[in-house]
């Protein structure tokens, strides 16, 4: 008897973090879904002149390709037509025609979000190759002076490039590299193009990428970047301290592979100005972003999947399992007295429309009113189903005096009881007359407190939206709580109540 | 570790908790297909006359509203019954008829009420007024027991009951359950009645708990409730040994009582015994559960043996 319960609530709590463990590993599903994510607005304005006929301006936009999903865009473009075209990795906007007199207002507008880094699949990977302009006989002047280090592994490759371009120590046991020669080979470069020169000539991929550092604020330019290719991704190379950060977190990029982000041609473009601003976006959506994406099986069978209108519902009920795995602890492992496992529940739900404070006293004064006239009815000797009809309508009389009190004093929560309790009322009510009769006005009242704070904690549990959102991105884990609501039921010790019960048995007799 | 400290001391006295019982005792014995056997006491009555245990005398049985003509033959030649809905609980619905004078029933609490009315109150049993469920309800109109003399200075009006719980066919503790004045002449200690715990092995009753406290004198009568010597012990464990072949349920509370002319009368059988017997008797079921099932298997071959075994072992 015991050893089936066991094999199966493991069996249960083993699938479900199973299936909780593949999300996070191989989908990339964050481990606290609950943590709030934000999402960028970016924002590009300008005014473009130029006399021409076909005057033009090319943007380079946020691009999933450089690990940013775009939630929406806008193109404000005027009298000047617009549209779209990929180069590479880049998504470039494209005004053309031309600009007024007086210049042509144009702008862009997109919400961004950052994806998660290490989920965004990478491509090929790139080879190594130097910056445009450089002379083939720059090139075999370097590689012949760099030539020892290029047979060293690649992360002793990528430093020593580091070290060299940071303070031009080439340190080390590597004696036999001309350095005067090779800092002038290199000095009629900038630093960045220094930096992929370096890097070209020791067979590491690069590129430089346009874009804006990711805070809040308006900037009237961007910056560019050298970015290493690293094996898994792209890593931004810090300029001053020749490091390499991750470039997702800290960096908006525009523009990969020395393309810059905002060109002109036949126009001059005034009053450019790059806008950043961060919101905190919701939970929920940031979820049904990633999922509506994703071609994994998983996340198209994900809840998000389905129309918001129900999803509210399914936050709730994914949450009522825990409440009555909750019930059956309080009862079985402390011993709480209360009508019923469902009783709680459905009061914790109600609880939802009317908030805690009305709806226990709504409860309470229902159940009181619903009490007496029990009591007067069992003078009248009714059958079960007539008596029962009776409370019904007498419940929900109350509800229409409080909604009508509400309403002339101004009290929402009174109308707000909804069609679910009057069921749990009338039985409630039967209940509680039914243990007054059998065990006393003592017991009656011990269990509707218990029921009272069993539905309060369930109540606060289900309104818990790190547990909604959990359960919702995670609904596997209903598994494991009934993994332990049979472990629950396997619990055979004593209840914390039974101590005081048999209290005279513990003092050794 | 420490924390389970309070639990060690309940678990050395071998109490059973409602967990275990629930879950090891009357999970593992008694089948849900048996129940309707106890829980409906007309059945009960059929089987212990084919056992040969002897119920209070069924007068008669009222099965449906169009039977109720037969009140009058049932009682015509009585002058004492009881009125009984045969799945009632806690003893609501009951009346007890002391006597017949012309038209107007005497109850034993004094009232008087006319035949018409207590047929009024025979429809209301029949359409399930007193079965919580709802469920349609048979009639059971049996004889009044005349209590045995021996409880009169502990029993406050009301008729005394004894409680055997039997384990697997082993009676393995008993209690008498003494009516007092806040029970309102009930058998219930729900409701404020005694239980005095009795020994196995004498039949002689000891402690007794009322309201969850240790008493050792009746509140309402001052008298001792220890050393009284039941009757008819030996035949009142055979009969709730019985109950094994009786029902085929492992774990039973057999209520029975005395009755002057007749002595021990089984009244109902229970698959759900309460635990309270346990404070009663200052002694865990647990512990005799276990002595039980480490018993060699001869003992259970009869309730003679059964009974035999509990009194010469369980402590």
């Amino acid at each position: 008897m015991k050893r089936p319960a066991l094999t199966a609530a493991l069996a249960l709590i083993a699938i479900s973090l199973f299936i909780v463990a593949y999300r996070i590993v191989s989908l990339g599903y964050p481990l606290t879904p609950a943590k709030p994510d934000y999402v960028w607005t970016f924002r590009f304005d300008g005014v473009l002149h130029g006399t021409a006929k076909d005057s033009l301006l090319l943007l380079s936009l946020p691009s999933e390709q450089h690990g940013q999903i775009i939630l929406e865009e806008g193109i404000e473009s005027g009298s000047m037509s617009s549209n779209l075209l990929k180069e590479y990795d880049n998504r470039i906007a494209v005004w053309s025609g031309r600009p007024g007199p007086e210049g042509e207002y144009i702008s862009y507008k997109a919400s961004v979000l950052l994806q998660p880094t290490g989920t965004h699949t990478t491509v090929v990977p790139p080879r190594a190759s130097y910056p445009y302009g450089i002379t083939n006989g720059e090139i075999s002047l370097i590689e012949g002076l760099m030539a020892p280090w290029r047979a060293l592994n690649f992360s002793a490759r990528l430093q020593v490039v580091l070290n060299l371009a940071k303070k031009y120590d080439f340190g080390g046991p590597q004696g036999n590299v001309d350095f005067l020669s090779l800092r002038d080979a290199l000095r009629k470069y900038d630093d960045p193009t220094r930096l992929l020169v370096l890097l070209a000539a020791v067979n590491i991929p690069a590129r430089t990428v346009e874009g804006l550092d990711l805070v809040e604020g308006v900037v009237g330019k961007t910056f560019s970047w050298v970015e290493v290719w690293t094996g898994q991704g792209w890593g931004h190379i810090d300029p001053e301290r020749m490091e390499i950060v991750s470039s997702k977190t800290g960096f908006l990029a525009l523009s990969a592979g020395g393309m810059s982000a905002v060109r002109t041609s036949a126009g001059e473009l005034s009053a450019k100005r790059f806008e950043l601003t961060r919101n905190v976006m919701s939970r929920w959506r940031v979820f049904f972003e990633r999922t509506s994406r994703s071609a994994r099986i998983l996340d198209q069978w994900s809840l998000f999947r389905i129309p918001p209108e129900f999803q509210q519902t399914f936050r709730i009920l994914l949450l009522v399992p825990l409440g009555a795995l909750l019930i059956a602890l309080l009862r079985n492992f402390v011993g709480f007295q209360t009508f019923g496992v469902f009783m709680p529940v459905l009061m914790a739900l109600a609880f939802r429309n009317t908030g805690l404070f009305y709806g226990l006293a709504m409860f309470a004064a229902i159940v009181l009113i619903g009490y007496g006239a029990r009591r007067g009815l069992n003078r009248m000797r009714l059958l079960l189903i007539p008596r029962m009809s009776v409370l019904v309508t007498l419940v929900i009389f109350c509800f229409i005096i409080l909604a009508l009190v509400g309403n002339r004093f101004g009290v929402r929560q009174f109308m707000a009881v909804g069609l679910l309790p009057f069921v749990i009322l009338t039985m409630t009510i039967e209940r509680f007359f039914v243990i007054v009769e059998e065990h006393g006005m003592r017991t009656a009242m011990e269990t509707t407190l218990g029921s009272a704070a069993v539905s309060v904690i369930t109540y606060l549990i289900i309104q818990w939206e790190v547990l909604q959102i959990t359960f919702f991105v995670y609904p596997e884990l209903l598994l494991f709580v009934m993994g332990l609501q049979i472990l629950a039921g396997r619990y055979t010790g004593y209840r914390l109540s039974e101590l005081i019960r048999f209290r005279s048995f513990r003092d050794g007799t | 570790m420490g924390m389970l400290r309070p639990f060690k001391g309940l678990s050395e006295a071998g109490v059973l908790g409602m967990n275990t019982r629930n879950a090891d005792i009357i999970m593992a014995l008694n089948p849900r297909s048996k129940f309707p056997l106890v829980d409906n006491k007309v059945a009960t009555k059929e089987l212990a006359a084919l056992h040969n245990i002897p119920t209070p005398a069924l007068y008669g049985v009222i099965m449906k509203h169009g039977d109720i003509k037969n009140f009058h033959s049932i009682t015509e030649s009585r002058d004492s019954f009881v009125v009984k809905p045969a799945r009632g609980s806690g003893g609501s619905g009951i009346v007890l008829v002391k006597e017949r004078q012309g038209d107007t029933l005497i109850t034993q609490a004094g009232k008087s009420i006319s035949t018409a009315d207590l047929i009024y109150h025979i429809t209301d049993i029949l359409s399930g007024i007193f079965s919580l469920e709802g469920h349609d309800d048979s009639v059971i109109i049996e004889a009044l027991i005349h209590p045995d003399d021996v409880f009169n200075s502990v029993a406050y009006r009301g008729v005394p009951d004894i409680r055997v719980v039997v384990y697997r066919g082993v009676p393995i503790m008993a209690m008498v359950r003494l009516p007092t004045a806040a029970s309102d002449g009930k058998a219930n200690l729900h409701g404020g009645a005694i239980g005095a715990g009795i020994d196995l092995k004498t039949g002689l009753t000891a402690n007794a708990v009322h309201r969850s406290a240790i008493v050792s004198h009746h509140p309402d009568t001052g008298n001792p409730v220890s050393g009284i010597e039941v009757p008819y012990w030996e035949k009142i464990l055979l009969m709730a040994a019985r109950s094994l072949e009786m029902t085929g349920l492992g774990y039973v509370g057999a209520d029975m009582v005395l009755d002057r002319d007749r002595g021990p009368l089984l009244l109902e059988l229970n698959a759900r015994p309460g635990l309270a017997i346990q404070v009663a008797n200052r002694a865990g079921l647990l512990g005799r559960i276990r002595q039980v099932d480490t018993a060699s298997g001869d003992i259970f071959a009869t309730p003679e043996s059964r009974v035999d075994w509990a009194r010469q072992t369980i402590r």
